[in-house]
């Protein structure tokens, strides 16, 4: 009891309040948690938020942060976290372990864990969606791409969106284009080169977050994406279409961590596991949220190139142990060559 | 007792400011001259880095010149809006005014997205162009630095306007009746009476445009693209998504002591004018 | 001025106004505010256009001419000095205009502030000098271009009382030398009594009276002239019969009285008499003369060498302005009569509905 945390008792008394159909008599825990802003907000606070309070009395609150925003914060606060749980890509989860931001995290407090494919949870957090990355484009406009190395054709390049290793869906696809051109993992300049080449004719070089606006207003015809914003754009009346590159669409994981110094263990752990159960991930995975789920048990939508999430071994998969000591360099360059 | 009482009043913003900006700042500072945000270590190379680079040195020449641009182009439009209003009577006077308020009525994120929609590939302008057969194909106007320099005019645009409607509003009407009786034509009324009179409204406005413009973060990335580079967005970059937090600092710093230089300088110059 | 008018909207501010002004001549446009007196020198400014009429100098036309090619200098109320000037730039504002030779500019600003004796504060902003030395920096300013015709905007509206006279004075000195043609637009009558050769009371957008102040005091031409010039008593009456060039009237107030007047009238005209405080005097409650009417003296108030009576007669309030002798008079009832060879004025009483202003 002493260690439930002053701040979790307010919350917990207005919460109460609130939503007097509590178990009765029962202490209800306050925690927080960082979401995405936008389709994660939302999607979290209609379908898990609810769950919680009812199952296990557990009041969650969101404190919507983009991944890097996400570090930032839990670094400025320099040991007192911000929030109770990180949701990250694999680029900022990287960077979590490096910074030693999440406390150890023991799978086996994890009810549900049987629903996650082999290796969707390890000693820093677990799995609770996948992205799966490949090419977005607009079939009034233009034909369907083959694959990476068809963005570098006149009729593309004039109509494609750039944008940086800023985010993971970015860099993978970045990092798959290199390869297409004959470069690596490790070697980015094959895809440097033919990036300086089409600069001048390309339709827009902009923020991650801008793509989609691109898209829908027309500026831009071709992007590179997850199938979470095609599915999204389309139910939105956009013409939009997901192709799958002939080398294969790239996927990776979002998970969830615990935050270094949480009072809140517990109940994360709790929020964790109902985040990655069955009926969760169902009603995620359906209109209007279009999550890919981890859950086994569950199928994915249908802009989603599997049946199953046990599929996702098939996909490109990347090393960001790798990638991420290498990705300021190529942050500061695609900064240079797209100048200008 | 009111000699006494009279600074109290400024105590709690002086406060404020020591503890929310001041100590901010000098953490920055600090970050700039060390090896990493911690402040384990003294060490140049944040600022070897920001200055010795010739690409932060013309992303830092291209944010001044946004904020010129921007000066400039708002300065010409707000000018006669300003000579407008003063001949204007009670009702126009209130429309022009009400006009230059009303963009700050919607936030900046909402002007800025807007803008993609006027200035995009299938936006306003280029669908106008086309259907008036003044262009055959749409024209680059989004991620550019014209269009960028556009959007910026009507973003910024009230904070050239209200300073100097402000300055214009206190002209008295009669100095323009003195000036066109001793034989002052329309130009030297305006060159010699108007536009000095105006000059602290213009330089104030002058001011807040070019601070504002040149750290236009979210206009600047939505709007001019990733081909056109400026300073805020690469601190940004540094500080969110490569984590090198000195390197931040000093582009910050280098940004932040450049702005306050053109401001210092624009109001010496509207001192200085006003003397001469 | 030449049957001038001038309308704002549905509203005539001047209506047909015809006036002269002589060469070297002051002449003041006296008149309550709204009277149309300031539309009629901005319109003589250059600044308004008449709707109809012309506006004359020296027999030519000047209604198509912008104001600075008016010949017209203007003092403007507010004196509507730059502020960001000097005084010697305020000055040679006009001439650089008028594309004046440097030098001639110079020898004229230092000619023109040594005329209105501000010489030493040339190099002086509007703001560091007082209201008066402003005045007279706006007429150096408003002299420097030569103008044929000065005009005065309520100029000494914004000064101290104890100013005003000097500068009055001063005024109307510098004008003598300049000899030039002054047009002087006031509310207050003193200073157009004071400063003009001439006056025109204006009520309406109308002249009601031109002529010398004196003139304008002692014969007002109508009710309203007489309220407005000085300070007048009005008491009405019936007239009982014509006695050659004067009426015999009996007044409301319970005497009968003779008064002259240009204005013919019948026997039994209601008619009202303005009588100036210096015309009535006070006699004895005890007096029998039948041109002496009953009354209560409220106060007595020395005013320098004067005796200012206040006077109750009926429902009229009676000013009485007598030379001092001695103590004051101790109030209570009293009878009050016109001087013997007091010229009283006297109107039709219909025509003067309002014209009580002081």
């Amino acid at each position: 009891m002493n260690a439930i945390h002053r701040r979790s008792l307010l919350a917990a008394s207005l919460g109460t309040a609130a939503l007097p159909f509590g178990p009765a008599g029962a202490q209800t825990t306050a925690m927080t948690a960082a979401v995405y802003p936008g389709g994660w907000d939302e999607a979290l606070a209609a379908v898990l938020a609810p769950r919680l309070r009812q199952q296990s009395n557990i009041a969650v609150s969101f404190d919507p942060l983009f991944a890097v925003d996400q570090i930032a914060k839990a670094r400025a606060a320099r040991g007192t976290p911000p929030f109770d749980v990180f949701v990250l890509d694999p680029g900022p989860r990287v960077s979590g372990i490096d910074f030693g931001l999440f406390e150890p995290f023991d799978a086996t407090r994890l009810p549900s864990r049987g629903v996650l494919p082999d290796g969707y949870s390890d000693a820093h957090g677990a799995a609770v969606a996948a992205q799966v990355v490949g090419i977005a484009y607009n079939p009034t406009k233009v034909a369907k791409p083959a694959g990476w190395r068809d963005l570098f054709r006149p009729e593309y390049a004039s109509r494609l969106g750039l944008t940086g290793f800023g985010t993971t869906f970015g860099t993978i696809s970045l990092i798959e284009m290199a390869k297409s051109l004959g470069g690596s993992e490790a070697n980015m300049d094959p895809l440097f080169a033919e990036l300086r080449r089409i600069r001048p004719s390309v339709a827009a070089v902009a923020q991650p977050a801008a793509m989609a606006g691109l898209f829908q207003q027309g500026q831009i015809d071709v992007m590179y994406t997850n199938t979470y914003t095609v599915t999204l754009l389309r139910s939105r009346g956009v013409p939009i279409a997901f192709a799958v590159p002939e080398t294969g669409a790239a996927a990776f994981v979002t998970t969830m961590h615990i935050a270094k110094g949480s009072r809140n263990a517990a109940s994360a752990y709790t929020y964790i596991d109902t985040m990655i159960s069955t009926p969760v991930q169902t009603t995620l995975a359906a209109a209007p949220y279009f999550f890919v789920p981890v859950n086994k048990e569950v199928t994915p939508g249908e802009d989603v190139p599997m049946r199953s999430i046990a599929e996702i071994s098939n996909f490109v998969s990347h090393d960001w142990a790798v990638i991420n000591p290498l990705r300021a360099g190529w942050i500061q360059r695609f900064n240079r060559e797209m100048a200008g | 007792m009111q000699e006494n009482g009279v600074w109290r009043l400024a105590l709690p913003l002086a406060l404020a400011q020591a503890l929310f900006f001041l100590a901010p700042l000098m953490l920055l500072v600090g970050t700039s001259f060390a090896t990493d945000e911690n402040l384990t270590q003294a060490s140049l190379r944040a600022w070897r880095d920001m200055l010795g680079d010739s690409f932060n040195i013309m992303s830092l020449l291209n944010t001044l010149r946004l904020g010129a641009l921007a000066v400039v182009a708002t300065t010409l439009l707000a000018v006669p809006l300003a000579l407008l209003h003063m001949a204007a009577g009670p009702r126009l006077k209130r429309i022009i005014l009400l006009a230059a308020i009303l963009p700050l009525l919607t936030s900046v994120v909402v002007r800025t997205f807007s803008w993609i929609v006027i200035l995009g590939r299938e936006g306003v302008i280029n669908s106008a162009l086309i259907w008036s057969g003044l262009a055959t194909s749409p024209v680059a106007l989004l991620q550019t630095e014209p269009g960028l320099i556009l959007a910026l005019t009507q973003i910024e645009m009230p904070l050239m306007l209200l300073p100097l409607i402000a300055a214009t509003a206190r002209i008295d009407p009669a100095l323009l009746d003195a000036s066109v009786s001793l034989g002052g034509s329309l130009l030297r009324t305006l060159r010699r009476v108007v536009l000095p009179l105006a000059l602290p409204g213009l330089v104030a406005g002058a001011t807040l445009v070019f601070a504002s413009a040149a750290t236009a973060f979210i206009s600047q990335s939505v709007i001019g693209g990733g081909r056109l580079n400026y300073l805020p967005a690469q601190v940004w970059q540094q500080a969110m998504v490569v984590f090198d937090w000195p390197v931040a600092a000093a582009m910050a710093l280098t940004l932040m002591g450049s702005v306050l230089m053109v401001a210092g300088a624009l109001s010496l110059l509207g001192r200085g004018a006003r003397h001469a | 001025m030449d049957g001038v008018r001038v309308r704002y909207g549905q509203t005539l501010a001047v209506r047909d106004v015809t006036l002269s002004v002589a060469p070297s001549e002051i002449l003041a446009l006296l008149g309550p505010s709204g009277c149309g007196k300031t539309t009629l020198l901005r319109t003589i400014a250059g600044f308004i256009r008449a709707e109809a009429g012309r506006v004359l100098v020296d027999g030519a036309g000047i209604d198509h001419l912008p104001p600075g090619k008016r010949g017209v200098g203007i003092v403007f109320q507010s004196y509507a000095l730059f502020p960001h000037m000097t005084a010697a730039q305020n000055v040679a504002y006009g001439l650089e205009a008028r594309g004046r030779p440097k030098a001639e500019i110079i020898r004229r600003v230092e000619a023109a502030l040594a005329a209105v004796r501000m010489d030493a504060f040339g190099a002086r902003r509007p703001g560091a000098l007082s209201g008066g030395q402003q005045q007279r920096i706006a007429l150096a300013r408003a002299l420097a271009i030569e103008p044929s015709i000065l005009l005065l905007d309520e100029p000494f509206a914004a000064l101290d009382r104890s100013l005003r006279l000097d500068l009055q004075l001063e005024i109307k000195r510098i004008q003598r030398r300049f000899g030039v043609t002054c047009v002087l637009v006031t509310h207050d009558q003193d200073e157009a009594m004071s400063m003009a050769d001439r006056m025109a009371v204006m009520r309406g957008g109308e002249v009601e009276q031109v002529g010398p102040p004196a003139e304008v005091y002692d014969s007002p031409a109508t009710a309203f002239v007489a309220g407005f010039v000085g300070t007048t008593n009005r008491l009405h009456g019936r007239v009982e019969a014509r006695e050659g060039a004067a009426y015999r009237v009996r007044l409301d107030v319970g005497a009968t009285v003779t008064a002259e007047s240009p204005r013919g009238f019948a026997a039994g005209d209601r008619v009202l008499l303005c009588a100036r405080p210096e015309q009535l005097a006070l006699r004895p409650a005890e007096d029998a003369d039948p041109a002496a009417w009953p009354a209560r003296l409220r106060l007595s108030m020395p005013l320098g060498p004067a005796l200012i009576h206040d006077v109750e007669a009926g429902t009229a309030e009676l000013k009485l302005h007598q030379s001092r002798h001695g103590p004051p008079p101790p109030p209570g009832p009293v009878r009050v009569a016109l001087l013997p060879g007091a010229r009283p004025s006297l109107f039709p009483a219909s025509l003067s509905p309002e014209g009580d202003s002081a």
